[in-house]
């Protein structure tokens, strides 16, 4: 636990009835990605609030590079530099000057804060808005540049451990790429980063570790790998159903294989099939499709989504593993 | 660039990541001159359009309620002119500050602030010196607005002046705050919008105490308001008002007060 740089132990915290956080359990060791899924309300950012001082817990334990937070909140704090999921107050300053000052926050001198300012703006390919002024109500700036410099003052200095809500939203493709590889660097650079995202696919590539939080309860965790849990031979074939069109996965008996795991989320079903049995799954999409029965279907190597979205499913109401049917409450993730 | 391919060759050796990075370690002074700098920005485009509402309303006030008295004598017009000031840094204080404050808790920025590597007082003190920055001006203009309308001859007590127009703006400021973390923004903005009428109808500021019922006047001897209205007024006007040393206790107590509640709401946990 001491080379830690974050570690949670049973933390508990409720609002009225609800239990935010159940018990919850996690470590980022200095230089670990470490991603926290979960949909919306599975106590995220009640965890993150927690970390930094702004909630507290109503049980268990956060050491945050060896500083008790939940004694010494302030002391902890020290340790971490946060990006919440609300964009960061900068109106009436340019990104430059925000990063700067966040710089100077975070201890550094004025020429290294310049220095790390221009340095970022390269990094995030945002250099042509440095010196663009943000202005009330979401002008001058608009939303993705705004998260990108918020992210940028949030890694402008090193700091022992990085916890960002939900850095990529609003963030153009070509730039979420940038982001991802900028977060991947600070990792190899030292920090612990705790990683809050919907965004699975893309988080996947530079993660070690992930915990899946449903209902405040930690569901799953490893690394991407274990958590797909299935072999590299398997493969991922993705049906779309039409509009209000029936699910011709309902009923068990009428398919062709055995998935190993069978997901629906809106009008996509995901079965994780063996690839030996492939070419029948794919005969009878194909047959679906002719019937119209089927939008279209894709096949592809399984993905860390499958396995979210049937942790996530399952966690919701307690099908039996593999063989999760049932509509999935939950927002669709970012693909 | 040349830096690169070593980096990428490390990491896919595995080789083991660099040492931990430090704790953050910043001076308090550095803290707060850098959040000095980032309030100033982020209010400072605000300081014309907050000097000119100050110029209108002490406008409406010096003049409008002139009009309320017929054939209005120079004692009545320096009471009137020298109350002005008070009522300018009171809206300040207890209307135009919670409300900033109302919103920097709704959209995410006063926990965003919170949660960054600094002592929380420190914001708070931050935003006490942007706000007597903007706020202090409005005492030249409420003056030079009496001066143009009644032509009265002030008789300034400088150090005075200074030291009741400081106390004056951190207990309305401090104040101001205090009901913006301690109620729901709704509920907060309500009650400052009820406190202006307040403040400008019923608090002996800008006419005499005496023509308020007794009790009433007993009311506002342990209220900030006419206590620190007086004590401005014996700054502005040496020759008419005298300073009360009762009227600085009850100012400074109401002072520390809001500066309790603040802080203790920025610094404590949900």
């Amino acid at each position: 636990m001491d080379r830690d740089v974050l570690h949670i132990a049973g933390l508990t915290r409720r609002f009225g009835a609800t239990v935010a956080n159940d018990a919850v359990s996690l470590r980022v060791r200095p230089g670990e990605v470490v991603g926290l899924l979960g949909h919306n309300g599975a106590g995220k950012t009640t965890l993150v609030s927690q970390i930094v001082g702004l909630l507290r817990p109503d049980a268990g334990t956060i050491h945050v590079g060896g500083t008790d937070a939940v004694a010494d909140p302030a002391g902890a704090r020290r340790h971490v530099a946060m990006q919440p999921q609300a964009q960061a107050p900068i109106d009436g300053l340019t990104p430059r000057t925000a990063i700067e000052i966040a710089g100077r926050i975070r201890g550094l001198s004025n020429r290294d804060a310049r220095a790390a300012a221009t340095g970022l703006a390269e990094e995030l390919d945002i250099a042509q808005w440095l010196d663009e002024r943000a202005l009330p109500e979401g002008r001058g700036l608009s939303g993705g540049i705004r998260r990108l410099t918020a992210f940028a003052m949030t890694v402008v200095a090193p700091t022992p451990l990085l916890v960002l809500d939900e850095p990529t939203n609003d963030i153009d493709a070509s730039r979420r790429r940038l982001l991802w590889n900028a977060v991947r660097r600070r990792g190899d650079d030292g920090a612990g980063v705790l990683l809050v995202t919907h965004n699975v696919v893309e988080a996947e590539r530079i993660v070690d570790d992930l915990v899946i939080l449903n209902r405040g309860k930690v569901i799953a965790s490893g690394s991407p790998a274990h958590l797909r849990g299935t072999h590299d031979g398997d493969l991922r074939l993705e049906l779309e159903l039409p509009p209000g069109g029936s699910d011709p996965t309902a009923d068990a008996r009428g398919l062709p294989v055995a998935p190993l795991r069978l997901v629906r989320t809106g009008r996509r079903v995901l079965m994780t099939v063996p690839a030996s049995e492939a070419a029948p799954a794919v005969a009878w999409a194909t047959a679906l499709r002719t019937r119209n029965r089927l939008d279209g279907y894709s096949l592809g190597p399984t993905t860390l989504e499958d396995a979210y979205l049937a942790l996530a499913s399952r966690g919701s109401d307690d099908a039996a593993p593999h063989a999760t049917t049932a509509p999935v409450p939950l927002e669709a993730p970012n693909v | 660039m040349s830096e690169l391919p070593t980096a990428t060759a490390s990491t896919e050796l595995g080789a083991a990541p660099r040492s931990m990075p430090d704790p953050v370690n910043v001076s308090p002074w550095t803290s707060y001159t850098t959040l000095l700098r980032w309030t100033l920005a982020q209010i400072g485009s605000l300081l014309p359009l907050v000097i000119i509402i100050q110029a209108l309303l002490a406008a409406g006030i010096i003049i409008g309620f002139g009009f309320l008295i017929p054939d209005i004598d120079s004692a009545t017009a320096m009471f009137l002119s020298t109350g002005a000031p008070t009522v300018l840094l009171l809206t300040i204080g207890l209307v135009i500050v919670p409300q900033g404050v109302s919103r920097a808790r709704a959209d995410g920025s006063f926990d965003y602030m919170r949660a960054l590597p600094l002592a929380r007082p420190l914001l708070f003190a931050a935003d006490l010196t942007v706000w007597l920055i903007i706020a202090l001006p409005s005492i030249a203009v409420a003056i030079v607005v009496g001066w143009l309308r009644y032509d009265l001859d002030f008789s300034f007590d400088w150090p005075l002046l200074i030291a009741a127009a400081v106390l004056v703006t951190v207990m309305a400021t401090a104040v101001g705050y205090a009901i913006a973390v301690s109620l729901q923004p709704m509920l907060a903005q309500l009650v400052s919008q009820v406190l202006v009428f307040f403040v400008l109808l019923f608090s002996p500021i800008t006419f005499a105490a005496s023509q308020l019922p007794e009790w009433f006047q007993t009311v506002h001897d342990f209220l900030p308001l006419r206590p620190g209205a007086d004590l401005l007024r014996a700054g502005l006007a040496a020759d008419s008002f005298e300073a009360s040393g009762r009227d600085l206790v009850v100012l400074v107590a109401w002072c520390i007060a809001g500066i309790v509640i603040t802080v203790r709401a920025l610094v404590r946990r949900r």
